[in-house]
C-alpha cells in the first residue's frame, strides 16, 4: 500500500510527502541526538587517528598523516587480536543465538508451571553488576576451591584450569557469557508473544506436531529478532572487553588468548596513551565489523521475515 | 569608577584559588581512609581563606584512565597523592619542577635525610618532597612456624638461622628449605615430603605480596638490585636477576612454596591477599602492606640475603604537583601543609613511616595501638638501609610498554607450568630491546 | 496461511483413543507433561544459578569464612572453639582410642598434636598421632546478617539508591519516547535513504564507548556539564542504536493491517502509533525498558567520571565500587551491595511478567 510503488518515479504525491514529512519528525530526536551528541566525538576520534596525539601531551600533538595506518599492517597484536576474536567468535556466536531462542521457547511453554518465577530467575543474573561478578567467576571457575572443579571432583572428573589453559579459556568465557543471556532471551519471547495466537490454532487443526509449528510459525515469525541478536552478538564479539581484561589484568593470559581487539585499543590508548594509533586501531574495528554487518543485512532478504511486508 | 574597579579587583582576588587533590594513583582511596583524609582537607580549609581544597577519590582500576582523560581534555587537577614510584613513572613528565617554589618560599630541604631527597629528583627535576618510606622486609606468622617445629626467622639483618640445631646462614638456601618445610597439602606433608601432593596444598611457605601487575622487578629485588637498562640504552638482564626468575619460577613450580597465578585468586588465598588469607608461612612486602593486613598472628623479621648481601626493596611515596596546574604557588602551599603539619595523620591513614626521623618514633607507637601483639619494628626500620640502589622502579625508555611486556612475563611465570625460564628470559629481553629501541 | 507453508500432514491426536475414557487419559498425559517440562526447566536453572547460589552465601560471610570455605562447607559457619589458657582453639572430631570424641586443639604439630577436653580446659591434655589437617573441625551455624547492614550505613545505601534511580527512571523515560518514536519512523514510513540512514545508526554503536570517551568528556566538559548526571541522562533521549534497532525489528513483525484499519478511519499517523502499534507491542517496550534500567543501574565508568569528587551524586554502581579497593578487596561485603542492589531491578521484572502472558498482547488478525 505503498504510494511510491503505485506511482513508479517522478514527482512525489502529496501523500508521499505528507507521509514523508510525519516520518522525518518522528526520526528527529535521534537526529538531533546524531547530530549534538554523537557526530562530533566520532569524528574527533577519526581525526585523533592521523596525529600522534598522547593523552598525556594533549598540546604537543601534530599531524602525521597515515603513519597510524600504516602501522597497523606491521603490528603484530593487530593479527593476534583479530584472530582471538575470530576464534572466540566460532565458539561464542552458535550458543549466543540458539541458546535464547531455546530458553525462550522453554519459558514459553504452557506445560512450564510458575512461569514468573522461571523467567525471573533466568533473568536475575543479567542484573549483576560487574565488580560483583568478578569475584563470582573466579570463585566458580577457579582451579583449585572453584566451586565448579568441585562439583567435578565430586562425580570423579578431573577439572581443568578454566582461567590458565589455553583450551579452556574461551569455554570459561562463554559460561561466564552465559549469564548476560537474559536480555536477549527476553526480547525473544517479547517477540514470541507477537506471534498471533490463530497461525498456531490454524496449524494445530491441520495436525502440524510442536516441532512443526515451532519450525514453520516461531521461527519465521521472530526470524527479525533474531537477526538483531545476531547482529548485535557480532558487534558485541569486537566490542568485547570488560570481562576478558579484568580476568586477565589486560596482560592477554593464558598466553595471548584473551588479547582481544578491544582490550589491544584500551591498552595502546589508555595505558600507553597513544590515542593517535589508538584510534586508527578503533577505525580498523569500525571498517571489519561495518563488513559483517553489511553482509549481514545483505543475508537478511534470504532468512529474516517482517510480516509487515517490507523486503530490507 | 575606579572605585568600583578596585572594589571588583578586590573581590576577584578574594576569590579563594580552588586547588584539586586527586586521590587514586597509589593508596587512599578506601573508604576508612577517605573519612580521615576528608577530615585534614576540613582542617586546611578552616585553617586558609585564600585557598579551597577539594579532593576526589577514584578507585586504583579506573584511576590511570581517569587521570589520562582529564589531563588530555585540560581538567588536569593540581596534586596527585600519594603516588610512588610505579605511578610516577607511568605519568612521567607530568610532574612539576618544584625547585624554583621551594628556593622562592625558602622550605627547608635539610629536614629530611639526603638520600630521601634525592629518591625524589628525576630528569624533571625535584619532583616532590619526601613524605612515606616504606621498607620491604619479612612479614611471618609465628604459628605457623611452631606447628611446624622451627625456629622464628631472625630478627636481626644478617643475623644467622638455627635449623635442626644447627647455625646457617639466613640467606636464600635457608628460606627455600624453611619455606619447603612450611608448605602443607590437606594430609599434613610438606612440600619436602615425597607423598606431598601439590594439588591440594593448603598452606604456602612464601609469597612476594602483592608484587604483581606494574612490579614485575619486585619479584627479583631479594637477588640484588639490578637494571634492565645497561649505559648504552640497551636491553639486560643482569645475572643476579636471572638467578631471581630461575629461583622464583621453581618456587612455583618444583618446589611448590610459592602460589601459582590460580592458587592465588582461589579463595584459600582471600582471592588475592595471600598473607592475610592465614595460609601462607612468611610474606616479602612493605611497610604499606600494614594498611591491609589485620589481627595479631603476625611479626617482623629479616630478609634473607644473597651472595652475602641483604637487598631490602624501598618504596617512597609522596605527593606531586601536575605541571599542568595554574596555581602552582597555592599548589605549593597545600603540598607542604600536607607533607608537615598533616603529615602525621596522613601516615597513620596510610601505613607509612615518616622520613623525618625525628617523626618515626610516634608513628611506630601509633601503629602499635592496632597491632597488640608487639611487632618487631625495629627489623623493619633497619632495613632502610639496605634499600636497592639503583631502585626497582627506576623508569625504562618507552616506560609503560616496556613495563607491560615485564608484566606478560611475569604473568606467564606465574600461570604456565614446563616454560624454559631462560628461553622466556631471552624472549623478554629481545621484546625490551625492540621497545627501548622505538623510544630513542 | 501465510506462513504454514508446505506442513505435512499429521494423523489427528487422540482419534485412537474414542473408546478409553480420553479425559482420564488426557488429564494424566497432561500432568505429566507440565513435570517433564518442570523438571527439565529445574534442572537447566540449577545449573544456571550456581554463580548465584556462591554469590548469595558469599554475601553472608566474612573474610574468614571465604577462606575456610575454599576447603571446607560451603555454607557460613565457624568452627567451634573454646576459650584455653585465655585464648580461642578451635574444636576437632578426632578419632582416639577407637572412638570419636570433640576435641581442642592446643598445639598443633606436623606429627602428632596436643588436645585438650573442652569440657574441662584446664585437666589433662591428649596427645595425638597423626595429621591434624585431615580432622574435621566442629562446626557452628553462623551467618553474618550483619553485612546488610554494614553495607547500607557504610556507604549511605539509602542515598545512592535514589541517585540510581532516578537516574535509572528519567533516562528510561527519555529513551522509550525517542526510541519508540525513531523506530516507528523506520518501520513504517517510505524515508528517502532510509536504508542508508539505519546503516548510520547501527554504524553508531560500532565503536566501543572506550574510544569516543576522551572526545566525549571533552565535549561535555566544554559545556558545562561534567560534575552533574545530565551527561548521564541527557543523550538518551534522543534516541539510541540499540534500542531503535529492536523495536524497529518488532514493528516490522506487526502487520499493516491494523495500521490500514486505523487510517481508513481517519486517523493519523501519531494516532496510529498510540492505539494501534504500542498496544501491541507491551513486551518489547517493557523489555526496552528493562534494558535501560538494568544497564543505568549498573554503568559505572561513565557515572564515575562525571560524578568525579561528588559523592553525592554517586549512584549504586559507583559506591559499590569502595570495596574492590585492590588492596583491601571485600568480597562478601561487595555481594551483599550487588544484592541490595538487584532488588528493585529484578521486582520491576517480576511484577512486569504480567505483560509477557499472551493475551494481553492484540492480536489474532483475521485473514
Amino acid at each position: 500500500m505503498s504510494a511510491r510503488t503505485a506511482l513508479g518515479r517522478g514527482k512525489p504525491s502529496p501523500l508521499l510527502r505528507e507521509q514523508r514529512v510525519g516520518g522525518w519528525v518522528f526520526l528527529s530526536p535521534w537526529v538531533i541526538g546524531f547530530l549534538a551528541f554523537t557526530i562530533l566525538p566520532i569524528l574527533a576520534s577519526l581525526v585523533f587517528s592521523f596525529t600522534d596525539f598522547r593523552l598525556t601531551e594533549p598540546e604537543s600533538v601534530s599531524f602525521v598523516g597515515l603513519d597510524n595506518y600504516r602501522k597497523l599492517f606491521v603490528d603484530p597484536l593487530v593479527k593476534v587480536s583479530l584472530g582471538v576474536t575470530l576464534r572466540f567468535a566460532l565458539l561464542a556466536l552458535p550458543i549466543g543465538i540458539v541458546l535464547p531462542v531455546a530458553l525462550a521457547a522453554l519459558l514459553d511453554s504452557k506445560w512450564l508451571v510458575g512461569k514468573p518465577f522461571f523467567r525471573t530467575l533466568f533473568y536475575m543474573p543479567y542484573v549483576v553488576p560487574v565488580v560483583s561478578a568478578i569475584f563470582i567467576w573466579q570463585g566458580v571457575l577457579n582451579a583449585q576451591s572453584g566451586w565448579l572443579n568441585r562439583l567435578l571432583r565430586l562425580v570423579g572428573v578431573p577439572g581443568p584450569n578454566w582461567l590458565d589453559d589455553v583450551n579452556w579459556i574461551y569455554p570459561a568465557l562463554v559460561i561466564i557469557g552465559l549469564w548476560g543471556i537474559g536480555n536477549a532471551f527476553l526480547i525473544t519471547l517479547a517477540s514470541m508473544q507477537a506471534v498471533p495466537t490463530a497461525f498456531y490454532e490454524a496449524a494445530r487443526v491441520d495436525g502440524a506436531s510442536a516441532w512443526a509449528r515451532f519450525r514453520h510459525i516461531t521461527l519465521p515469525m521472530i526470524s527479525p529478532v533474531i537477526f538483531y541478536n545476531l547482529v548485535l552478538a557480532v558487534i558485541g564479539l569486537m566490542r568485547y572487553f570488560e570481562v576478558p581484561f579484568i580476568l586477565s589484568n589486560g596482560t592477554g593470559r593464558p598466553g595471548d588468548s584473551t588479547m582481544f581487539f578491544n582490550i589491544h585499543f584500551y591498552k595502546t590508548s589508555f595505558v600507553f596513551f597513544d590515542m593517535g594509533y589508538g584510534s586508527a586501531l578503533a577505525w580498523l574495528l569500525f571498517v571489519i565489523t561495518m563488513v559483517f554487518t553489511g553482509l549481514l543485512f545483505y543475508s537478511a532478504r534470504y532468512w529474516v521475515f517482517y510480516a509487515a511486508g517490507e523486503v530490507r | 569608577m575606579t572605585a568600583a574597579l578596585a572594589v571588583l579587583a578586590g573581590a576577584a582576588l578574594a576569590q579563594p584559588v580552588t586547588i584539586t587533590w586527586f586521590v587514586g594513583l597509589g593508596a587512599g582511596a578506601q573508604p576508612e581512609q577517605q573519612a580521615a583524609q576528608d577530615a585534614i582537607v576540613e582542617r586546611f580549609n578552616a585553617e586558609h581563606d585564600d585557598i579551597r581544597l577539594e579532593i576526589v577519590y577514584v578507585t586504583n582500576e579506573v584511576s590511570v584512565t581517569t587521570l589520562s582523560t582529564l589531563i588530555a581534555t585540560g581538567e588536569a587537577p593540581d596534586i596527585v597523592g600519594p603516588v610512588g614510584g610505579a605511578g610516577s613513572a607511568a605519568f612521567a613528565g607530568n610532574f612539576l619542577d618544584l625547585t624554583p617554589l621551594i628556593e622562592s618560599t625558602g622550605y627547608d630541604l635539610s629536614q629530611f635525610p639526603e638520600a630521601a631527597v634525592e629518591n625524589q629528583r628525576t630528569d624533571e627535576g625535584l619532583i616532590g618532597i619526601p613524605f612515606a618510606s616504606f621498607p620491604a622486609f619479612l612479614y611471618y606468622r609465628p604459628a605457623l612456624f611452631d606447628e611446624a617445629g622451627l625456629e622464628y626467622p631472625p630478627a636481626e639483618i644478617g643475623a644467622p638461622y638455627v635449623l635442626d640445631g644447627q647455625e646457617v646462614p639466613w640467606d636464600i638456601d635457608t628460606l627455600t628449605e624453611v619455606a619447603k618445610r612450611l608448605t602443607v597439602d590437606a594430609n599434613g606433608y610438606d612440600a619436602t615430603e615425597p607423598e606431598f601432593d601439590p594439588t591440594q596444598t593448603v598452606q604456602w611457605g612464601f609469597v612476594n605480596q602483592w608484587a604483581g601487575a606494574g612490579a614485575a622487578r619486585q619479584n627479583v629485588t631479594l637477588f640484588g638490585p639490578g637494571l634492565l637498562v645497561d649505559e648504552a640504552g640497551n636491553a639486560q638482564m643482569p645475572d643476579n636477576w636471572r638467578e631471581g626468575w630461575r629461583w622464583y619460577y621453581d618456587a612455583i613450580w618444583t618446589h611448590h612454596f610459592m602460589p601459582s597465578a590460580d592458587e592465588d585468586g582461589s579463595d584459600l588465598l582471600a582471592a588475592g591477599n595471600p598473607f592475610e588469607s592465614g595460609n601462607v608461612a612468611m610474606a616479602q612486602s612493605h611497610l604499606w602492606y600494614t594498611c591491609c593486613l589485620s589481627g595479631t598472628e603476625w611479626d617482623a623479621a629479616a630478609l634473607p640475603a644473597y651472595d652475602g648481601e641483604v637487598t631490602a626493596r624501598l618504596h617512597a611515596d609522596t605527593f606531586r604537583i601536575m605541571r599542568q596546574t595554574d596555581n602552582p604557588e597555592e599548589a605549593f602551599e597545600v603540598l607542604t601543609y600536607l607533607t608537615g603539619p598533616a603529615s602525621m595523620d596522613l601516615l597513620a591513614v596510610y601505613g607509612g613511616m615518616p622520613t623525618r626521623p625525628g617523626d618515626q618514633a610516634a608513628f611506630f607507637a601509633a601503629l602499635d595501638e592496632k597491632y597488640s601483639q608487639g611487632v618487631n619494628w625495629d627489623v623493619a626500620r633497619a632495613h632502610v638501609a639496605f634499600a636497592d640502589v639503583p631502585s626497582h622502579e627506576t623508569p625504562m625508555p618507552n616506560h609503560n610498554r616496556a613495563n607491560d611486556r615485564l608484566d606478560q612475563f611475569k604473568s606467564l611465570l606465574d600461570s604456565q607450568p614446563g616454560l624454559d625460564v631462560d628461553a622466556e628470559i631471552d624472549r623478554l629481553i629481545a621484546d625490551l630491546q625492540v621497545l627501548f629501541d622505538e623510544a630513542r | 496461511m501465510a506462513v504454514a507453508r508446505g506442513a505435512p500432514a499429521y494423523p489427528t491426536i487422540g482419534g485412537s483413543y474414542a473408546n478409553t475414557a480420553p479425559h482420564y487419559r488426557r488429564g494424566l498425559r497432561r500432568m505429566g507433561l507440565y513435570g517433564t517440562v518442570t523438571l527439565f526447566a529445574s534442572l537447566v536453572l540449577t545449573a544456571f544459578l550456581m554463580h548465584f547460589a556462591y554469590m548469595l552465601v558469599t554475601s553472608f560471610k566474612d573474610r574468614d569464612q571465604i577462606v575456610a570455605s575454599a576447603t571446607g562447607p560451603i555454607l557460613p559457619v565457624d568452627p567451634l572453639t573454646v576459650e584455653v589458657g585465655g585464648r580461642q582453639v578451635p574444636v576437632y572430631r578426632v578419632p582416639i582410642d577407637g572412638e570419636v570424641r570433640e576435641l581442642a586443639l592446643v598445639r598443633p604439630g606436623r606429627r602428632e598434636s596436643v588436645f585438650v577436653d573442652p569440657e574441662d580446659p584446664a585437666g589433662a591434655e591428649v596427645v595425638w598421632e597423626g595429621a591434624w589437617r585431615t580432622l574435621k573441625p566442629v562446626y557452628v551455624w553462623a551467618p553474618r546478617t550483619g553485612n546488610f547492614a554494614a553495607v547500607w550505613n557504610g556507604i549511605a545505601f539509602p542515598r545512592l539508591l535514589f541517585n540510581t534511580a532516578f537516574i535509572a527512571f528519567t533516562g528510561m523515560v527519555g529513551t522509550l519516547v525517542s526510541c519508540v518514536m525513531v523506530a516507528y519512523a523506520f518501520a513504517r514510513f517510505p524515508l528517502p535513504f532510509k536504508g542508508a540512514m539505519f546503516m548510520v545508526l547501527i554504524a553508531t554503536i560500532i565503536l566501543p564507548k572506550q574510544v569516543l570517551l576522551v572526545p566525549t568528556y571533552a565535549f561535555f566538559d566544554a559545556i558545562g556539564w561534567t560534575g552533574t548526571w545530565l551527561p548521564l541522562i541527557v543523550p538518551h533521549f534522543f534516541a539510541n542504536a540499540f534500542n531503535v534497532f529492536l523495536l524497529r525489528q518488532y514493528f516490522m513483525q506487526l502487520p499493516r493491517e491494523l495500521d490500514e484499519a486505523a487510517m481508513i478511519d481517519g486517523a493519523g499517523p501519531a494516532r496510529v502509533l498510540t492505539s494501534v502499534v504500542i498496544p501491541q507491542s507491551y513486551p518489547v517496550i517493557i523489555a526496552v525498558a528493562l534494558f535501560h534500567i538494568v544497564f543505568a543501574w549498573n554503568d559505572y565508568f561513565e557515572p564515575l567520571l562525571y560524578t568525579l569528587g561528588k559523592p553525592s551524586l554517586h549512584p549504586i554502581s559507583v559506591g559499590i565500587q569502595q570495596y574492590n579497593f585492590i588492596y583491601s578487596q571485600q568480597p562478601h561485603l561487595i555481594q551483599a551491595t550487588a544484592l541490595l542492589g538487584m532488588v528493585v531491578p529484578v521486582l520491576l521484572f517480576f511484577f512486569s511478567q504480567r505483560f509477557f502472558m499472551r493475551g494481553i498482547v492484540i492480536t489474532g488478525v483475521e485473514k
